[in-house]
Formats: C-alpha cells, sequence, structure tokens
C-alpha cells in the first residue's frame, strides 16, 4: 500500500518507564499538550497581569465577551449557583482552542495538534463528567440521584422502570461522545493534510514520466496544493473553534442535564421558573 | 494471501462505512440549511443568532462523519498491521 509507507498521522512514538501498559507515554502528545498549557497559562495570567477597571485592552475586551457568553449560558441551562462551572468550562474551552491553533504553525516532528490523541480528549471528557456526576449526588441527594435514572418523571412506574437501562446507556455514552468527537474531528483533520501531502508527492512523481502523466502531474499538483492549504484554514479556523465551543457547551448542557428532577423534588428553592434543559444526541 | 483478502475487505468496509457517513453528514446538513432558510425567510432579523445556532448544529453533525473517517482509517491501517 502506497500511503501507509511513512507513518501515518495516529501511530504515536511511546517512551516506558517501566515495562506495563500503564507507564508507557505518547511522549509527543506529552510535549504537544505541554506546549498548549503553558501557552494557555501565558495568556491567562497575561490577561490578569494587564487587569485594568478602567478602558479594557482588546485581549481583556475579549476576555470578558467570552466569560460574560458562558455566565449567560450557565445561567439559562443550570441556573443560579452554576458559578462554579464557570472557570472548568473557559478554561477547558481556551485550552481546546489553543491546543488546536497550534497545528496553525509549522509544527516540527513530535509536536502535533495535541487533541489527536484519544488519551488526551478522553482525559479531558472524563474530567468532566466525575464532577457532573458529583455534582448531581450534591444537588439532588443520593435518593434524587438514582430516581434520575427513571426518567421520563411524568409517566408510569412500568415505563420509567424500562427506560432504566436506557437512561443507564445514556450516561456511560456522555464520556465517549464528548472525547470521541473532539478526537475524531482534529484526527480526521491531520488525516487529510497527511493524504492530500501524500497526493501531493505522488502527483510530483507523475511529471518526469513523459506523456499523458506528466500532464496529470502538472495540472493537478498545484490545485492538490491550493486543496491542502483550503483544507487545513477550514479545519484549522472553522472545525477547530467550533469543537472547542462545543466541548463547552457540552459541558454546560451536562451540569443542566445533572439536575433533572429537582423542581418535583421539592427541595432546592428556585429563583428561575424552569431549567432549559436541551437533549443531546452523537 | 490470506493477509490481502483481509485488507481487502478492510479497504471495502472503510469505503463503505465513509460512503454511509457522507449520506448521513449530507442530510444532516441540508436539513439545518434549510431550517435555517425557513427562519430566516419568516424572521430576517434573526439570522445572526440563527446562524451560529446552525454552524454549531454543523460542527455536531460533521462530528460523526469525521469521527467514520478516523475510525475508519484507524480499522485499516490496524488491520494492515494485525494480519500477516
Amino acid at each position: 500500500m502506497i500511503f501507509l509507507a511513512e507513518a501515518p498521522p495516529g501511530t504515536h512514538p511511546t517512551v516506558s518507564i517501566c515495562n506495563a501498559w500503564y507507564c508507557t507515554f505518547n511522549y509527543d502528545s506529552l510535549i504537544s499538550s505541554a506546549i498548549a498549557i503553558v501557552i494557555t497559562l501565558l495568556v491567562g495570567f497575561l490577561v490578569a497581569y494587564r487587569l485594568s477597571h478602567g478602558v479594557p485592552g482588546k485581549l481583556q475586551l475579549l476576555f470578558e465577551f467570552l466569560i460574560d457568553y458562558v455566565r449567560g449560558l450557565i445561567r439559562e441551562s443550570v441556573g443560579e449557583g452554576g458559578g462554579f462551572i464557570v472557570p472548568l468550562a473557559m478554561t477547558l474551552g481556551f485550552y481546546i482552542l489553543v491546543a488546536n491553533w497550534l497545528d496553525f504553525f509549522p509544527l516540527a516532528e513530535p509536536v502535533h495538534p495535541a487533541n489527536a490523541d484519544l488519551n488526551q480528549t478522553l482525559a479531558l471528557a472524563l474530567v468532566v463528567i466525575i464532577v457532573v456526576q458529583a455534582y448531581s449526588l450534591r444537588v439532588l441527594g443520593v435518593r434524587g440521584y438514582f430516581r434520575r435514572f427513571t426518567k421520563p418523571f411524568e409517566m408510569a412506574l412500568p415505563v420509567r422502570i424500562a427506560f432504566i437501562p436506557l437512561n443507564i446507556v445514556e450516561e456511560l455514552v456522555k464520556p465517549v461522545t464528548l472525547s470521541l468527537r473532539l478526537f475524531g474531528n482534529i484526527f480526521a483533520g491531520a488525516l487529510m493534510v497527511y493524504l492530500i501531502g501524500s497526493l501531493i508527492t505522488f502527483l510530483a512523481g507523475l511529471v518526469p514520466s513523459g506523456g499523458l502523466t506528466t500532464g496529470l502531474g502538472v495540472v493537478f499538483g498545484p490545485l492538490a496544493e491550493l486543496g491542502l492549504i483550503v483544507w487545513k484554514a477550514f479545519d484549522i479556523f472553522f472545525v477547530g473553534t467550533i469543537q472547542a465551543f462545543i466541548f463547552t457547551l457540552l459541558t454546560i448542557i451536562y451540569f443542566g442535564m445533572a439536575r433533572e428532577g429537582l423542581e418535583e423534588e421539592g427541595h432546592g428553592e428556585r429563583q428561575r421558573p424552569a431549567p432549559a434543559t436541551a437533549e443531546t444526541g452523537g | 494471501m490470506n493477509h490481502a483478502i483481509v485488507l481487502a475487505g478492510a479497504l471495502i468496509a472503510a469505503g463503505i462505512a465513509l460512503g454511509g457517513g457522507a449520506i448521513g453528514a449530507a442530510v444532516g446538513d441540508g436539513l439545518a440549511g434549510n431550517a435555517t432558510i425557513q427562519g430566516t425567510a419568516r424572521q430576517p432579523e434573526a439570522q445572526a443568532r440563527l446562524q451560529i445556532i446552525m454552524f454549531l448544529i454543523i460542527g455536531l453533525v460533521e462530528a460523526m462523519y469525521f469521527i467514520n473517517l478516523a475510525l475508519g482509517f484507524y480499522f485499516i491501517t490496524a488491520v494492515a498491521s494485525g494480519v500477516k
């Protein structure tokens, strides 16, 4: 197979401390995520250092707008008392954005977009889901937490019992879809860049052969290069941004879903009439 | 010989998966665009808000296709390196 000659994206070089699966690290992902973490922290501290009460700078303005937007989303779908979600959601979203946009720069070999490794996105999703479950237990109590698995609440009891397996599957699938969505998008982006790149080398190899195939190489070679540029711009600035936003949004929506059934239980005073719980698939 | 058959099967399977995923993603994108056009025609002042939601839905819909693409390639490489 031609396109498996070089190492495709997805094969990570590993370093092992001991000889077991749990202490083997994909060191390329460690390096790229470390770079992304450092940039995220630097930008965050820069904004905090240059914080002003008067006329805000452009960066501060952008951050204030984003935090305000996220806070509005949380107020709509979680309600008051969800203030602790703002730092979690904002940090995750901004870190994912930085990690995706790193791909814009010409990267040397071990560095790649950090989210193209399933281990990293799974870690992000697990952190979110663990906090969501803890929040659900704290808000609803143990009884309300297990009662939540008998959605929909307005049905008769046998129907609600029949829905229990579905609800369990729904809870289990949340971290899987959350991590696979981010990983699949970023990994497929890197994969497409790799495939178009190998197409370019294939077309360049056609040029010296003479005859009709030379024409093919001459005509379609520049087209493939243009396609690479267009795809890369689309991948980084559209897909990368949208995925970071979707991860943040789904984090907030999962927090909103974690407090379903609160109003019927009667405990917990609600300031707002009803939470706008959003059902999400996939 | 065995390797060739398995590899051919994996390639065909990845092709079918990609084709089906592309159909689904195209239908989903079309539905989102259709709803956005209808909403904009009914309420032109809501266009900016609708467009944000449309891009969000498109991101969610196309995630399925990209997961398909990534996993299909993953399976091909796994099969190609695993079966001797």
